[in-house]
């Protein structure tokens, strides 16, 4: 499996009208080396920066993040290379009028030929049963069908590491069901953020994230437990300081 | 969101003579088209030109339904563009000017009816080769074309997502709570877009 390595990572952006920043994330050390790795935590806790610090998408204000030995910063177009991206939103991922097309769009820059490229295409469809979906414009497809053909177009370049930022928050039961089994079946290293707890459980290791720190690192049943009780206590703060003026 | 209209017909595949003509010729004929409406003066020449590029269009088997679908999101601006002129210019000139706005629009249709999207892009990325000197990276010419395809029915579609909640609050006189959101939202898609491309390593220039 790839080496995901966090090193006394912090995130922090500048606020208008605020003398500091604001942190999103602080002191951050991990390595990931598990197959199946969860981030659970609130909204707003730092879930997706830490994700996205992954792929490069965001650069750490302090410490080091790499995959495999590259940094993030420095060689993040090979980085980018080696790790995929699914988004929580499909439409704002697929970019083509059509699954096929963005599949193929994925694999502009390494396949030169349209023949081959169209043919490495539809093979990349077929492994997640899209195929007859290939010509459909997103827009007609539902929208765990959405999901799955980003997926495809992400797949399809094999990216040793897949990084899923809440896939499922949108989808239904069934469509929730149906990217859960595609997940299941799939040989890539996978650092997946998400609130749906059962899917959290199915992890080999997850992180909790609280107010931008790692506040629980385990395994997947102690994680949930954890993240529970976290809640819990943030309730009954709330509660107990009545209602705010 | 809601499903979109889309300005441009999507590709149908099929064996016409239009599908099987070499994109450059396609590509000619659409620049011919651009051209054409700055040149014709006459508005019965125009409506022998959309005749002809209608008469096409149904040729290639893309159908009338495909047809209509790419003239009719423009209907509503057609018909304000065409009694102002006619109030500023007259019925003839009105007439010239919003036949040959269809003219480019069945033209370009024609193009993306008879050209998969790919084959397209390809088109592009030959046409832009020539810049490469000039430091230009022709594959982003190419994801231009091709999240401007994408772009335009997605704000087609923000657009009536937000007139139906201006409707449902009762603002849907307020030109306000129509334009504000259509254009905070295309930003939010357009920095959406750039992050996916990203993170997909699209848009970057050739090792």
């Amino acid at each position: 499996m790839p080496d995901v390595t966090f090193d006394q990572v912090a995130v922090a952006v500048p606020l208008d009208h605020r003398p500091e920043p604001k942190v999103l994330l602080e002191d951050v050390t991990l390595q990931l080396t598990e197959q199946r790795v969860g981030v659970i935590g609130a909204n707003g806790s730092g879930k997706s920066t830490l994700l996205r610090l992954v792929n490069g998408l965001i650069q750490p204000t302090a410490g080091t993040v790499a995959v495999d030995g590259d940094d993030t910063v420095r060689a993040v177009r090979k980085v980018r290379r080696s790790v995929g991206f699914v988004f929580t939103d499909p439409l704002s991922q697929l970019v083509m009028p059509t699954g096929r097309e963005d599949v193929e769009l994925s694999l502009r820059r390494s396949v030169k030929n349209g023949t081959e490229r169209r043919r490495l295409a539809e093979a990349a469809l077929d492994r997640l049963g899209l195929l007859h979906l290939a010509d459909q414009s997103i827009y007609e497809l539902s929208g765990g069908e959405r999901q799955l053909m980003a997926l495809a177009a992400v797949l399809a370049v094999d990216p040793a590491v897949l990084v899923l930022d809440e896939p499922s928050t949108l989808l239904d039961l069934r469509n929730r069901e149906l990217l859960r089994r595609t997940l299941a079946g799939l040989d890539q290293q996978i650092i997946m953020s998400t609130h749906d707890l059962e899917l959290a459980l199915e992890m080999d290791r997850v992180l909790v994230i609280e107010q931008g720190k790692v506040a629980f690192d385990g395994a997947a049943a102690d994680a949930v437990n954890a993240y529970r009780a976290l809640c819990s206590e943030s309730l009954d703060n709330l509660q107990a300081r009545g209602p705010q003026r | 969101m809601r499903g979109h209209g889309f300005l441009l017909a999507n590709y149908v595949p099929g064996d016409s003579l239009v599908h099987r003509s070499p994109l450059a010729v396609k590509f000619l004929l659409v620049f011919a088209c651009g051209l054409a409406s700055f040149a014709i003066v006459d508005w019965r020449i125009s409506l022998l030109v959309l005749a002809g590029l209608c008469g096409l269009f149904l040729l290639t088997g893309a159908g009338l339904k495909r047809l209509w679908g790419a003239v009719r999101p423009l209907a509503a601006v057609l018909l304000v563009i065409g009694l102002f002129q006619w109030w500023q210019l007259g019925a003839p000139t009105a007439a010239r000017i919003v036949l040959n706005i269809l003219v480019c629009v069945v033209a370009a249709s024609l193009l993306t009816a008879t050209t998969p999207v790919q084959q397209l892009l390809d088109g592009v990325v030959k046409a832009a080769g020539p810049f490469t000197r000039f430091g230009a990276d022709p594959e982003r010419f190419a994801l231009t074309i091709g999240i401007m395809l994408r772009s335009i029915p997605y704000i087609a579609g923000t657009f009536a997502d937000v007139r139906d909640s201006a409707r449902a609050r009762g603002l849907e006189r307020n030109p306000r709570a129509l334009v504000l959101p259509v254009f905070i939202t295309s930003v939010a898609f357009a920095r959406q877009t750039g992050e996916a491309l990203a993170a997909r390593g699209l848009g970057e220039a050739e090792d």
